[in-house]
C-alpha cells in the first residue's frame, strides 16, 4: 500500500489508485473533465494537471494518469500547476459557444464550474468559433455539439461500459465529432446517461428542456420504481411538479448509472388526466366524501353478507406503507386478501424467487460485477431490469463467461452464450447448463420470474446451495415483475391470486372489491374472466393515481399520491428496503393552475389539490381507523406490526436488507400446459420501453416503442414463407391482432415471442402471457 | 452698553437683510409632482422587459434574475417556440417585493431586463403591484440599442444557421480526414 503526500497531508492507498482519487480520499477535489470513477482515466483533458514535487516522475503531470507511488509529494496548488489548468480551460474556452443562457446544463455544468474557477472571464482569442453540425438523437437525448470540450467520457460510457456501438467517434486534430454515424435514435436503452455524465451540454434532456435550472428544483433523493431493481435516482421537482430524473449514486445498488425507463418513466405523475378528486358513480365529489362513502358501503356489504364478501386487491408497485396498510385493514375487518399477485404461476415464481433469498446466498448488483461467471435462467435483463444488463456487462468485461438459458430473441450489449429453448425445456437445460459453473469461484445464477416458474426458480436456488456447498461464493440474484413485489411477498397472508378471487366473485362469494394502486385491466392476462367479475361486483371500489380504465370503471374512485407526493418504502429484488422521500408537497402544478400562462393571482389558504390521501391513509380510513400521523410513525407502526418488518429501524443510506426467512411462498402448479401438435407456442415478453404501466404514460418513451413486433425463429418462418418487415396476423380465438414480424436466428424454434406494447390489447385476445396459436391461423397481411 | 445695542440691531439687520434679499430671487424649489425632474438612465426604478433591434422579446428564460434576485420577487417559466428559440412563456415580477437593487439588470445576459428611471409606479392594491410580462414587456431596446444575443449564441433558432453568427467559422465537415 503506497504512502504518499498531497499538499502535506499523508495518505496510504491501495496499489493502482491513481493521484486524482487519493486527494479526493484526503477531501482534495482535482478538476477534472475526462476521468470519472466508474469510466477510469484516459488524459484527454489536461485539466488535473498537479504538480509533482517528488517521485519517479517530477514536474507538472495529469494526476489521473499516474498511480500513487510511495514517498510521492504531490502539490495541487503550485503555481506553475494552477496556472497549466487556468490555460487547458482558456483553451478549452476558445471554441465554446456564447449559449450558456440558453444551454439546460447551465447552473450545473462542471465545465462553466471550472471556468470561473480558474478566473477566465475574457476571451481573448479573436478567431472565429468552430461550428459542427448537430444530429437527431431520439426523443431523449438532445445534441448540441458546439459546446463539445473532447473529453470523451460520452463514447466511453456508450461503447465500453455500456455496450452499445451506435454512437462514435470521428474526424481528427481541431474536428472530432462525438456523434452517430448516421442521425438516428440511439440504440441504447441508457442513453439517458450520457446526459449525467457530459462535462457540459453537448447531451442534455430532451424532454424536460428549458423545464428549470439546477439551483431552483427541489432535488430529492429517490428511488426508481419502474423494475424490481430499486436503483437510486434524484428527483428534481418545481412547481408542484417533477421536471427531470438523474441516476444518483449508490454503492451498493446501480453505481452511478440508470437506464432511460427509469429516467423518463415519471410523466405519468402529472398528467392532465390524472385523478385528483373523487368519484362516486361517475359524479366528482371530494375525496374524503368518496373515502366515506366506500367505508360505508363496504361496511354495509360486510353486515349483509359477512366480511367473505369483500376482497381486496393490491400490487407490487404500491409502497411498503400501503401494502402493510392493507394487510393490517383485511386483519381488522376479516375481508378477503389482500392479494398482490394476478396469476398462481407468475405470482407462486416471484414469490418463490423472494423466499428463496438468504443473506448468504443474496448478492447486490455490485457484487455482481465481481462475478466470474453468470447463469441467467428465463431472465431478459435489457428488457426486464436493464441496469441489471449494465452490471452483467462489467463482469463480462472482467472476464466473467455469461450463459443465457431462455427462448427469447436476446439482445445483449456483450458476449455471451445463447443456450435457446422453449420455456418448458428451461428445467432440463439448467440441469445440463450446471457444470459451466464447476470451474468459477464466484459464480451468480441470475433467475427471472417473468416465464418461468417457481419449480426453475427452486432449481435455480438449489443449484446456487449446491454451489455454495462445494465451497464457491455462489450468489442467486432473482428479478421479480414489480418494483416491491418483494414487499409483497414478505407481507402477504393469505396465499391467494387476483385469479382466485376473480373466481370466487363469479361464484357470488364476494360482492365487493377494493383495488388499492393495482394496474388489474393490464396485468391481469384473462380480460374476459375480470369483465365478467367485474359485472357481478356489488361495489368496486379503486383507489389509484393512475387513471386506469378499471378507476374508470369503478364504483367508487379514490386518487392517491405518487412516490414522489408520498415517498415510502420499496423493497428491490434482493430484499433491500430503501426509503423514498417525498420530492414535492402535492397539489395541482402550476403549468395546471396556469393552464401554461402566469399562475393564478388569486390567494387561498390551501394549496389546490393537495387534499388527496396516501393509499396508506385511505387504507388505514376504510378500516374506520385513524392513521399514524407522521411518516415516521408510520415507520414505526410498520416494525410493531409485522414481525418481518422489524429489521426497518436498522435501515441506513444503503438501506437495510429484509428476508423472508423460512416463510412458505404461495403454491403453485407444478406443470405448463403440453405444446399440442402444429402449433406455435406464443410467449408475451417484457420489453424495456411499453409494456410497464407507468413509464407507459410518458410520450417519449412510448415512441421508442416502435411498431407491435413478433419475433419468429427463422425456420419457423421459412416455413410460412414469411420474411422480416412483413405484417402478419395473428388468429386468436377473440379475433385477430396484426404484427410486424421480426426474425431471429438465435431464438428457441417452435416459438413466437411478442414483447409487451402500449398499443396491443392481448389481454381480451389470448387471455394468457402464453398461447398456443395453430399454424394454420397464422396470417401474412402484407408483404415486406 | 449703548455698543452691545448697535451689535444687536446690526444682526438682526444683517439677518432680515439675508431674508429680505429673497423677495427679490426666483426660487428654485422644484414642485413635484407639478414638475418632474429628468433622472439619468441608470437611475434604478421600474423594471422592463425589452426587444432586440428587430422588434424580438430578447428574454431568453435563462433563469438568470431570479436566481440573483436577493428578495426572489422574480418568476418565470422557460419555453422553446417553433423555431428553437428559447423565451417565457409567463414572467412575473411581485414590485411589492423588489428592492430595486438592479442586480437582476447585472445579471441579465441578453440585456432584456433593464431598471427605468419610473419610480412612479406605486398601486394602492398590493396585487395590482404584481407584474405580468405583458406589463413588463415594451417595444424598445432601452439602454442597449444594438445587442442581439442570439447573433452571438451559436445556437440555430431559425434566424442563421450553423456557421452563421457572429465570429463563427463554418461547420466542420467531419467526413474528411484532410488536414
Amino acid at each position: 500500500m503506497p504512502k504518499l503526500i498531497i499538499d502535506n497531508l499523508e495518505i496510504e492507498v491501495p496499489e493502482g489508485t491513481r493521484v486524482i482519487e487519493a486527494a479526493e480520499k484526503l477531501g482534495i477535489y482535482i478538476p477534472r473533465f475526462c476521468f470519472h470513477h466508474a469510466l477510469g482515466a484516459v488524459g484527454a483533458c489536461r485539466v488535473c494537471a498537479v504538480k509533482v514535487l517528488e517521485g519517479a516522475v517530477e514536474g507538472v503531470q495529469m494526476s489521473c494518469m499516474i498511480d500513487a507511488q510511495d514517498g510521492m509529494k504531490v502539490s495541487t496548488t503550485d503555481p506553475e500547476a494552477a496556472d497549466f489548468r487556468r490555460s487547458v480551460i482558456e483553451w478549452l474556452m476558445l471554441n465554446h459557444p456564447h449559449d450558456c443562457p440558453v444551454c439546460d446544463e447551465g447552473g450545473h455544468c462542471l465545465l462553466q464550474d471550472l471556468t470561473v474557477a480558474g478566473g477566465h472571464s475574457i476571451r481573448r482569442y479573436e478567431g472565429g468559433k468552430r461550428t459542427y453540425t448537430d444530429q437527431y438523437l431520439g426523443p431523449l437525448v438532445q445534441h448540441e455539439m458546439n459546446r463539445c470540450i473532447q473529453c470523451y467520457r460520452c463514447v466511453r460510457f456508450y461503447r465500453e461500459y455500456s455496450g452499445y456501438n451506435d454512437l462514435g467517434v470521428t474526424g481528427i486534430a481541431g474536428r472530432v465529432y462525438f456523434g452517430r454515424l448516421r442521425e438516428g435514435v440511439l440504440e441504447s436503452p441508457f442513453a439517458g446517461n450520457l446526459i449525467d455524465i457530459c462535462p457540459t451540454g453537448v447531451f442534455t434532456d430532451k424532454p424536460s428542456r428549458y423545464t428549470g435550472r439546477r439551483w431552483d428544483f427541489e432535488r430529492t433523493p429517490g428511488v426508481c420504481i419502474h423494475c424490481s431493481l430499486g436503483c437510486r435516482t434524484t428527483v428534481s421537482a418545481r412547481y408542484r411538479q417533477v421536471g427531470r430524473m438523474e441516476g444518483r449514486f449508490s454503492q451498493r445498488v446501480n453505481g452511478d448509472f440508470i437506464c432511460d425507463r427509469g429516467r423518463y418513466g415519471f410523466y405519468y405523475a402529472d398528467r392532465p388526466g390524472r385523478p385528483r378528486s373523487g368519484r362516486i358513480s361517475g359524479q366528482t365529489v371530494s375525496v374524503d366524501q368518496a373515502v366515506y362513502e366506500a367505508r360505508d358501503r363496504l361496511q354495509r356489504i360486510t353486515e349483509e353478507h359477512g366480511p367473505q364478501a369483500v376482497g381486496v386487491i393490491g400490487s407490487g408497485r404500491s409502497s411498503l406503507q400501503t401494502q402493510s396498510a392493507m394487510v393490517h385493514l383485511c386483519r381488522t375487518t376479516g375481508w378477503q386478501g389482500p392479494v398482490f399477485r394476478n396469476t398462481r404461476i407468475t405470482g407462486a415464481a416471484a414469490d418463490t424467487a423472494a423466499c428463496a433469498l438468504n443473506p448468504e446466498n443474496a448478492v447486490s448488483m455490485r457484487e455482481l460485477e465481481t462475478a466470474d461467471a453468470i447463469l441467467a435462467v428465463g431472465a431478459d435483463p435489457v428488457n426486464e431490469a436493464p441496469v441489471l444488463a449494465l452490471a452483467m456487462r462489467q463482469a463480462q468485461r472482467a472476464g466473467a463467461q455469461i450463459t443465457a438459458i431462455d427462448p427469447r430473441p436476446l439482445e445483449w450489449p456483450f458476449d455471451f452464450e445463447h443456450l435457446a429453448c422453449r420455456a418448458e425445456e428451461i428445467g432440463e437445460a439448467l440441469a445440463s447448463a450446471a457444470e459451466r459453473l464447476s470451474d468459477s469461484r464466484r459464480p451468480v445464477v441470475i433467475c427471472g420470474t417473468e416465464i418461468t416458474d417457481a419449480g426453475i426458480v427452486l432449481q435455480a436456488a438449489d443449484l446456487v446451495a449446491g454451489l455454495r456447498g462445494s465451497g464457491k461464493t455462489a450468489g442467486l440474484f432473482c428479478t421479480l415483475p414489480q418494483a416491491n413485489s418483494f414487499g409483497a411477498a414478505l407481507l402477504d397472508e393469505c396465499n391467494a391470486c387476483a385469479a382466485d378471487l376473480a373466481a370466487r366473485v363469479e361464484a357470488g362469494q364476494i360482492r365487493a372489491l377494493a383495488v388499492i394502486e393495482s394496474d388489474l385491466w393490464h396485468d391481469f392476462p384473462d380480460r374476459p374472466q375480470l369483465e365478467k367479475a367485474l359485472e357481478k361486483l356489488d361495489l368496486l371500489v379503486s383507489v389509484d393515481f393512475l387513471d386506469t380504465p378499471l378507476f374508470e370503471k369503478a364504483d367508487i374512485g379514490i386518487p392517491s399520491l405518487t412516490v414522489f407526493e408520498a415517498g415510502g418504502i420499496y423493497v428491490n429484488q434482493e430484499g433491500r428496503a430503501q426509503q423514498v422521500r417525498p420530492a414535492h408537497t402535492g397539489g395541482l402544478p402550476i403549468t395546471v393552475t396556469g393552464a401554461g400562462d402566469h399562475p393564478p393571482r388569486t390567494f387561498a389558504p390551501n394549496v389546490p389539490g393537495r387534499d388527496m390521501p396516501a393509499a396508506w391513509v385511505t387504507a388505514f380510513c376504510l378500516a374506520g381507523q385513524a392513521p399514524p400521523e407522521t411518516d415516521a410513525q408510520m415507520t414505526a407502526w410498520m416494525r410493531y406490526n409485522f414481525a418481518v418488518l422489524s429489521d426497518l429501524a436498522r435501515m441506513d443510506a444503503d438501506g437495510v436488507r429484509l428476508f423472508a426467512g423460512g416463510k412458505t411462498p404461495i403454491a403453485h402448479e407444478a406443470t405448463m400446459p403440453e405444446k399440442p401438435e402444429q402449433c406455435l407456442e406464443l410467449l408475451l415478453a417484457a420489453a424495456v420501453f411499453g409494456g410497464e404501466p407507468m413509464s407507459d404514460y410518458s410520450q417519449c418513451l412510448r415512441e421508442l416503442a416502435g411498431l407491435p413486433a413478433v419475433w419468429m425463429d427463422r425456420a419457423d418462418a421459412d416455413r410460412h414463407g414469411i420474411a422480416a418487415g412483413d405484417r402478419v396476423g395473428l388468429g386468436f380465438e377473440n379475433g385477430e391482432v396484426s404484427f410486424v414480424v421480426r426474425i431471429s436466428d438465435h431464438m428457441a424454434p417452435g416459438v413466437l415471442v411478442v414483447y409487451r406494447h402500449p398499443d396491443i390489447d392481448w389481454q381480451p385476445r389470448a387471455g394468457d402471457t402464453r398461447y398456443n396459436i395453430r399454424e394454420d391461423r397464422i396470417r401474412r397481411i402484407e408483404k415486406a | 452698553m449703548i455698543r452691545a445695542g448697535i451689535d444687536i440691531i446690526a444682526s438682526i439687520a444683517a439677518g432680515f437683510y439675508t431674508t429680505g434679499r429673497h423677495l427679490f430671487v426666483r426660487p428654485f424649489t422644484e414642485s413635484y409632482p407639478e414638475y418632474k425632474r429628468p433622472l439619468p438612465a441608470r437611475s434604478r426604478a421600474r423594471i422592463i422587459l425589452t426587444r432586440d433591434p428587430e422588434g424580438r422579446e430578447r428574454c431568453v428564460a435563462c433563469y438568470l434574475c431570479s436566481g440573483v434576485c436577493p428578495v426572489n420577487c422574480i418568476s418565470m417559466q422557460a419555453a422553446e417556440d417553433s423555431r428553437g428559440r428559447r423565451y417565457a412563456a409567463w414572467f412575473r415580477i411581485n414590485f411589492g417585493r423588489c428592492i430595486y437593487c438592479g442586480l437582476c439588470e447585472q445579471a441579465c445576459p441578453t440585456s432584456a431586463i433593464q431598471l427605468t428611471p419610473d419610480f412612479e409606479h406605486i398601486r394602492r392594491d398590493l396585487l395590482d403591484m404584481v407584474f405580468e410580462k405583458q406589463d413588463l414587456l415594451v417595444d424598445h431596446c432601452g439602454k442597449d440599442p444594438d445587442y442581439d444575443f442570439y447573433q452571438h449564441a451559436g445556437v440555430v433558432t431559425g434566424l442563421a444557421g450553423k456557421g452563421d453568427h457572429i465570429s463563427e467559422n463554418a461547420p466542420v465537415n467531419t467526413r474528411t480526414n484532410m488536414p
